[in-house]
């Protein structure tokens, strides 16, 4: 019996992963074309009475009808985008971009990161558990200086960001944003950090126990020096857990899920800023 | 109304509930019991009746995860964030712990038969003092029973108990029990209110919304974490198969991230 059983979640499971992939398969095909309506309204009805279907907070596929080629280059973009963020009734201040997949793509990470500076977001800081953005953080601010030159066009000053991962908060002018690559040592081993600082200090007398409290350790951490708390997390692909991004600082985050951060749209970027517009927060009340 | 009803599934739940046991199966899971306001409003009924119908839903869900195999439940009941709701509100709510706690002293049998032990984790100095003793007397009354845990999150929040970890392990230190190079990642894992209980496998939460709200933050780092968009009072054992089978379909990622997270955790340490 228990063979049966298990044959009948083996079949479950394949058809859950079919269904999954189909609609992956159905996201990725290009809109526009005499049967693209077609294929829109398969995919809408997939998604619908899919078992599992994407529960809240999750985006199951990009907005039809996305024109790939923007008329006036990079100064109608930028004005475009910088009037999308004002068109929204809150933005994130500090934004993550939280990748589960294996393989991460610098070129796709750095469009997310000039997509956040150009709709207005103050903080972005992007995060994998691997940590291979941080280890690679050069290739990285390479992709994204070379993305910015391409989307927003030469005069790109009012633009300029903040690589906040050195460890002297130096403050930049002019700038609009800042960014901090971040890995699991920013994270739970941060907090152990911040506990064994107070700890020492506890045993050279300078402080006593009963000094510590949720303020007193706030302040002793330091993977996040200078940014706020994330308002909002952009989890891509098909892991869904925060992998380690920033246990402590997550608490009130609304953690929206996209599918995959590869090849990803403007549009679905924007539709979940919009989600998280919609958002409403009651902090305990 | 008792903290655990009575009852068997129905022959269809019991034959998926079968199927969906033949993968995986989380041994602790975590809820957020989020909508009991919202369903309130929906049904037209006061907001005491919605958190009313919130713990009866609590008591059939923990009969359901004892009827699917899951040992242990830990429950977001009410945050120290919730003490700023208006007076009435939060008075009908200690009423309410008051009349559920009492009554789990009166089933003590219903109890002992099903092997449950209750633990209560929060900053209970800060619940009125009656409370304090009948959370007390229903903790000390169940602390032997091992077949079932269910850990009720009563005025907490995760990072209330985060500091208080720290607090300990400076306590240790200023007592010269402990050096500073002590305090690693394991230790505090043995300083949090959780400490007797392995992380949560599944996070779930009710209602839509899709944020943590300071329930188990470190615990639930590389948990699997479903958000559903049914209002508490309105869960079904349908939606808890469903979360289910998305902890399974995310089981071998997190099986092999958390391996690797451990190892290096191992070294580091």
């Amino acid at each position: 019996m228990s063979g049966a059983l298990g044959l009948v979640w083996r079949l479950l499971h394949a058809l859950l992963c079919l269904q999954r992939a189909l609609l992956a398969w159905l996201r990725g095909r290009p809109a526009g074309g005499p049967r693209s309506w077609l294929w829109r309204r398969a995919a809408s009805a997939a998604a619908s009475c899919a078992l599992l279907a994407p529960a809240a907070g999750t985006f199951a596929f990009r907005k039809a009808g996305a024109a790939r080629r923007r008329p006036g280059g990079a100064a109608a973009a930028r004005q475009r985008w910088r009037l999308d963020g004002r068109a929204l009734q809150k933005l994130p201040v500090h934004m993550g971009l939280v990748v589960t997949e294996e393989e991460p793509s610098y070129a796709d990470m750095a469009s997310l990161v000039v997509w956040c500076m150009a709709v207005g977001i103050s903080y972005v800081s992007v995060y994998d558990h691997n940590g291979i953005f941080k280890r690679n953080n050069s290739r990285l601010m390479d992709e994204i200086l070379k993305r910015q030159q391409e989307l927003l066009g030469l005069d790109c000053s009012k633009y300029t960001v903040e690589f906040a991962n050195q460890d002297k908060a130096d403050q930049v002018l002019n700038c609009q944003s800042a960014l901090k690559v971040l890995s699991p040592e920013d994270g739970k081993a941060d907090i152990v950090k911040a506990a064994q600082n107070f700890c020492q200090l506890v045993a050279q007398q300078r402080r006593t126990y009963t000094d510590l409290d949720v303020n007193v350790l706030d302040n002793l951490l330091s993977s996040t020096n200078g940014f706020p708390d994330p308002d909002l997390v952009l989890k891509f692909g098909p892991v869904d857990s925060t992998l380690g991004f920033l246990p402590w600082h997550i608490r009130l985050t609304e953690i929206i899920s996209l599918p995959s951060h590869l090849n990803i749209s403007y549009e679905d970027f924007f539709s979940a800023l919009r989600h998280y517009a919609a958002c409403e927060q009651r902090w305990g009340k | 109304m008792s903290w655990i009803r009575e009852g068997e599934l129905t022959i269809i739940e019991r034959f998926c509930g079968n199927i969906i046991k033949a993968g995986p199966m989380p041994k602790h899971v975590a809820f957020i019991m989020d909508g009991n306001r919202r369903y309130a409003q929906k049904c037209h009924v006061e907001r005491q009746q919605g958190h009313s119908q919130g713990f009866d839903k609590l008591a059939q869900t923990l009969r359901w995860c004892l009827n699917l195999g899951i040992r242990e439940v830990t429950v977001y009941a009410f945050s120290i964030e919730n003490f700023k709701r208006s007076k009435e509100e939060v008075d009908g709510l200690m009423d309410l712990a008051r009349q559920k706690f009492s009554r789990l002293l009166e089933e003590q049998e219903n109890l002992k038969k099903h092997g449950v032990c209750i633990r209560v984790l929060g900053d209970l100095p800060l619940l009125p003092l009656d409370i304090q003793e009948l959370i007390a007397q229903a903790v000390l009354a169940t602390r032997n029973y091992n077949k079932c845990f269910l850990n009720v999150c009563f005025a907490y929040t995760s990072r209330h108990e985060i500091s208080n970890a720290v607090r300990e392990m400076a306590w240790g230190v200023e007592q010269g029990l402990l050096e500073p190079s002590d305090v690693s990642e394991s230790l505090l894992d043995k300083c949090l209110y959780t400490s007797n209980s392995p992380d949560p496998d599944l996070l779930i939460r009710t209602s839509g919304e899709v944020r943590l709200s300071d329930f188990l933050l470190w615990q639930t780092s590389h948990s699997c974490l479903v958000f559903q968009s049914v209002l508490w009072p309105e869960y079904s054992f349908w939606n808890l198969c469903e979360a289910i089978l998305r902890f399974q379909m995310n089981y071998s990622a997190l099986q092999h991230l958390r391996m690797w997270t451990d190892s290096y955790s191992f070294w580091n340490n």
